[in-house]
């Protein structure tokens, strides 16, 4: 037979007795797609976490200290200021998570399963919210409510609102703001692999639309609770806002406490570290509280016999009503903070003294002729298309490893590392960064890595990695392992398979995951700060220097080119995935 | 249909196969000859390791230990696991496991893609599969577009057009309804024997397994109580177990008082009942005595019948089915080609053949009488 040729024919049991345990052993570590993914992980994520985690116990073994084991580290973290600080975070987290799940549960529902006509302007909307880092969208708003802002200049009385911009309240919004596009393509993603089934069942047996609603609820609860996680971690750890609003408004959150620590003289690491512990920690409890709600149900709901959703077609009433709330929607999220940014990009003088203000594009004109100004979107785009890339490749496959339907040490062990790589601020994250790779061992191996673009791109990979994996994680939670099982008994390898059946299933949520992962790298802003190699500003850092020195009309234009070009890089990549990519691979996820 | 083997149809030899999944023994043990070109299905109640089994043969599972050979091919043993898309196999899955993105052309000709045919002999052949299974109109149309039935056919196109050394069926008529599944058992039964191919079946359902199988294994519990061609399975069932899963229509305890090698009379109250045992059974014993559907009838004899009260009847077409109701239980699946009206009472003639005797550690005075019977009496 042909296929003979191709496998391994072996003799009988003699032969088989003779492999040695080298043989094995050699068998077992030769170069696979899980030997990379592995390797990788090892030393862009559990590496630099564990070296750098480990001074908050034991500051002498990073010559942080004297004491080898210690856990004095751990109390200015829950007294005086450090403890109201986490307080804070912890409760800005929850509100947050819970505001953008249930915004984004019902913005997946309209979107997807209504004829709400305002329903086409979201999709570019979240990728526009995905875009924004939480500290471009908290510089718009400053930039309109801030005293001699855009909004004062116009003759408007703000000081009320930025009294509440510039405390809790306008944290929370724009932590919320910034939660909803990460909480809404968890729950969208399972809702396109929910068949209309799961509702005809309810409704045929005599259940309302509103029943039929709390199944469908049920059934979405794993993306729901993992939406809340996400939302929850990526709240707490968040840095952006720590930096603008709450730093302004002198409402303390954990992150900004941490920034005050790895900036005072001299540095306190082990303090640092012990905070950075600590935001793991309520992570990691969020997470158990998700695991102990499922109670490890896992809703299999796609397959090759799912039938596509009906659209619900609403009334008149109905689509005014979803549309203004649609509308409004994008006012608070989006609509504010780009005003501000273009209108402060385009106002000559703002942030001087000037009386007279004029409106033009002179600012955008400095930035095409300038090469400060334009070789920073040049250097970020190179670094996220790399980023996005691999960090999209891994992502995948933990997102699989998590998936198994058997709970594997391999398991637990990803889940882990994700998890704790969520939590950790990007900012603590470039730390860990600076500590491994400056060790003298990692010199002594030769990596000589420290202040690269090599460097930078793999911290970029490690930050996006947790967060794509997890948006990963409800699809291909919902892909039945027999289509797998069928393509391997059908003659393809394990890559193969992967590639002939995986990819094409969720093609969609990985082109999304990689535009995310693309524009999230393009404007990030603590990993740069702190790892950008010497000369190579990236647009994050170009933009904060353009602020520092008061120009703000500059440092706008850069932030609403940025966003302008992610935007076009995303428009191309639909354009392309519509357009070229097979129609089978376009099937799923869309609606009869 | 007297089938020919595809020369290149594999001998199965599964030896010691164990494997555990935490403290849960799926296999224990396990061994297993399927010669060439022969249809064996195994039969076994939910965990009883039959699906742990067929995934290890196809290569999805890795067995703990045991080996598994295709001819003199091995592909697994101890710590040595060749990969499924090694073994030139094709598999059945219950879920039919097509691929939604991929048209119902698409899924068959994928598993012609390791024969690295020519374009226009893939697609003939495919066509060919496609027409096999009736579903010649059918290849643009993706999976969602097709009924439960034809998924399945096109889930048995595409084991079939590779036309490969071993089929794997993993239960695939068990989510169809009772007609699809009859017409798609033949079909499964004549494409199987027309490609010559070794194939494996598993399922839960004994007359699918009767129909299908020219040698039924019957599992429990990750082992092999029998294995067997179907009439000997029926026949002489090599203990209660397998009796039991492979169709009674009642069971009695009783007490042996006459035992003449396989033949044995079982006393049951103030009845004697002729039947036959597998075993050795010795006067005085306890016994369970178990009836085929085949066994009975409503007769005049005389001799080894029961008196009993019609419960229920059920027209079959060819006849009627009756449930009655006798001193020591219920019996089912009395056939008669005329119907008796519920609540008569009649005569069940019991067939010795297919009535069966096996020891019990139950005493037939340890079970109560049927008070309403009792009363009739």
């Amino acid at each position: 037979m042909a296929l003979d040729s191709e496998t391994h024919v072996r003799s009988r049991v003699p032969f088989l007795d003779e492999r040695s345990a080298v043989e094995k052993l050699r068998s077992r570590i030769r170069l696979t797609p899980m030997t990379v993914f592995w390797t990788l992980i090892t030393f862009i994520l559990v590496i630099p976490i564990l070296l750098f985690l480990s001074v908050a116990f034991s500051p002498r073994l990073m010559s942080q200290g004297h004491q080898w084991f210690t856990l004095a580290s751990f109390k200015p973290v829950f007294s005086g200021a450090y403890g109201l600080a986490l307080l804070h975070s912890l409760i800005l987290g929850v509100v947050a998570a819970v505001g953008a799940m249930t915004i984004a549960l019902s913005m997946a529902w309209l979107v997807l399963r209504t004829n709400t006509p305002a329903r086409i302007l979201w999709n570019t909307t979240i990728f526009a919210l995905f875009l924004a880092p939480s500290y471009l969208i908290a510089l718009g708003w400053q930039r309109l409510f801030e005293q001699r802002g855009v909004l004062e200049i116009m003759g408007f009385y703000v000081e009320p609102i930025r009294n509440l911009l510039y405390g809790p309240v306008g944290i929370c919004l724009v932590l919320m703001v910034k939660g909803i596009p990460f909480a809404y393509l968890v729950i969208a993603n399972a809702m396109r692999g929910l068949g209309e089934e799961f509702e005809q069942a309810v409704r045929v047996h005599g259940g309302s639309r509103f029943e039929a609603f709390k199944v469908m609820a049920s059934l979405l609860m794993p993306s729901l609770f993992s939406a809340m996680a996400i939302v929850f971690a990526e709240a707490i750890s968040d840095f952006g806002v720590a930096s603008t609003l709450s730093s302004v408004g002198h409402f303390s959150v954990a992150t900004y406490q941490l920034y005050q620590g790895i900036n005072s003289i001299p540095v306190n690491f082990p303090v640092s570290a012990a905070t950075s512990l600590t935001l793991l920690s309520l992570v990691i409890l969020a997470i158990l509280a998700q695991n102990r709600a499922l109670r490890g149900r896992s809703f299999r709901t796609l397959s090759g016999r799912t039938r596509p959703a009906t659209q619900t077609k609403l009334s008149l009433f109905g689509k005014f009503t979803t549309s203004t709330y649609i509308v409004l929607l994008l006012v608070i999220t989006l609509g504010i903070p780009v005003f501000g940014a273009i209108s402060a990009s385009m106002l000559q003088g703002l942030g001087s003294l000037l009386s007279h203000y004029t409106i033009n594009f002179s600012n955008y004109s400095r930035v095409f002729h300038s090469r400060f100004l334009r070789n920073p979107l040049i250097y970020s785009t190179e670094m996220s298309l790399i980023t996005a890339t691999l960090a999209v490749g891994l992502a995948a496959i933990a997102s699989k490893v998590l998936t198994s339907a058997r709970n594997s040490r391999a398991k637990r062990f990803v889940d882990f590392f994700l998890l704790a790589a969520v939590a950790l601020p990007g900012i603590v994250f470039a730390i860990g960064y600076i500590f491994t790779y400056n060790l003298k061992f990692i010199n002594d191996l030769g990596l000589h890595i420290y202040g690269t673009s090599f460097l930078l791109a793999l911290a970029y990979t490690a930050n996006a990695l947790p967060s794509t994996s997890r948006s990963l994680v409800g699809n291909m939670g919902q892909i039945q392992e027999s289509m797998m099982d069928a393509a391997r008994v059908h003659g393809s390898g394990a890559a193969k398979a992967w590639v002939d059946v995986t990819m094409p299933l969720i093609a969609r949520p990985l082109l999304i995951a990689w535009l995310l992962t693309f524009s999230g790298t393009l404007l990030e802003l603590p990993v740069s700060e702190l790892l950008y190699p010497p000369g190579s500003p990236p647009v994050a850092v170009g933009i904060e220097l353009s602020l520092a020195g008061f120009d703000y009309g500059g440092g706008t234009a850069i932030e609403v080119l940025s966003i302008l070009w992610a935007l076009v890089v995303v428009a191309v990549a639909f354009f392309l995935f519509n357009r070229f990519a097979p129609p089978g691979w376009k099937r799923l996820g869309n609606l009869r | 249909m007297k089938k020919k083997a595809n020369e290149n149809a594999y001998r199965v030899e599964i030896k010691g196969a164990s494997k555990h999944y935490g403290a849960l023994k799926a296999l224990n043990n396990f061994d297993l000859t399927i010669e060439p070109g022969t249809f064996t299905v195994l039969l076994g109640p939910s965990g009883s390791g039959k699906s742990t089994l067929i995934r290890s043969i196809a290569g999805i599972e890795r067995l703990d230990s045991g080996s598994i050979a295709f001819g003199d091919r091995v592909v697994a043993d101890n710590g040595f696991h060749m990969a499924p898309e090694k073994r030139d196999l094709a598999m059945v899955f219950q879920d039919y496991a097509l691929w939604p993105h991929m048209t119902a052309f698409e899924n068959v000709a994928y598993a012609l893609k390791r024969r690295n045919l020519d374009a226009t002999e893939s697609s003939r052949r495919v066509n060919e599969a496609l027409e096999r299974v009736g579903l010649a109109v059918k290849g643009p149309n993706y999976p969602f577009q097709l009924s439960g039935g034809e998924q399945q056919r096109v889930a048995l196109a595409r084991a079939i057009v590779g036309r490969p050394s071993l089929l794997l069926f993993d239960e695939p008529l068990s989510n169809l309804d009772a007609d699809l599944r009859e017409r798609l058992r033949v079909e499964i039964a004549t494409l199987t024997r027309e490609i010559g191919a070794t194939a494996c079946y598993i399922t839960h359902d004994q007359s699918e397994a009767f129909a299908l199988a020219d040698q039924i294994g019957v599992l429990r519990a990750g082992e092999l109580q029998q294995i067997a061609a179907p009439e000997e399975i029926y026949r002489q069932p090599a203990n209660r177990f397998v009796a039991a899963f492979t169709g009674i229509s009642g069971s009695f305890l009783g007490t042996v008082i006459e035992s003449h090698k396989h033949e044995v009379i079982v006393q049951l109250g103030a009845q004697r009942l002729e039947c036959r045992t597998p075993g050795k059974l010795k006067v005085g014993d306890s016994v369970e005595v178990l009836v085929r559907p085949s066994a009975t009838s409503l007769s005049h004899h005389h001799s080894n019948s029961l008196p009993a009260i019609v419960l229920d009847v059920a027209y079959r077409g060819r006849g009627y089915e009756h449930v009655v109701e006798c001193e020591f239980g219920v019996i089912s699946s009395v056939f008669a080609n005329e119907s008796v009206a519920r609540g008569s009472r009649v005569e069940i003639y019991i067939d010795p053949h297919n009535c069966l005797a096996f020891p019990s550690e139950k005493r037939a005075a340890d079970v109560v009488a049927i008070p309403e019977l009792s009363h009739s009496k």
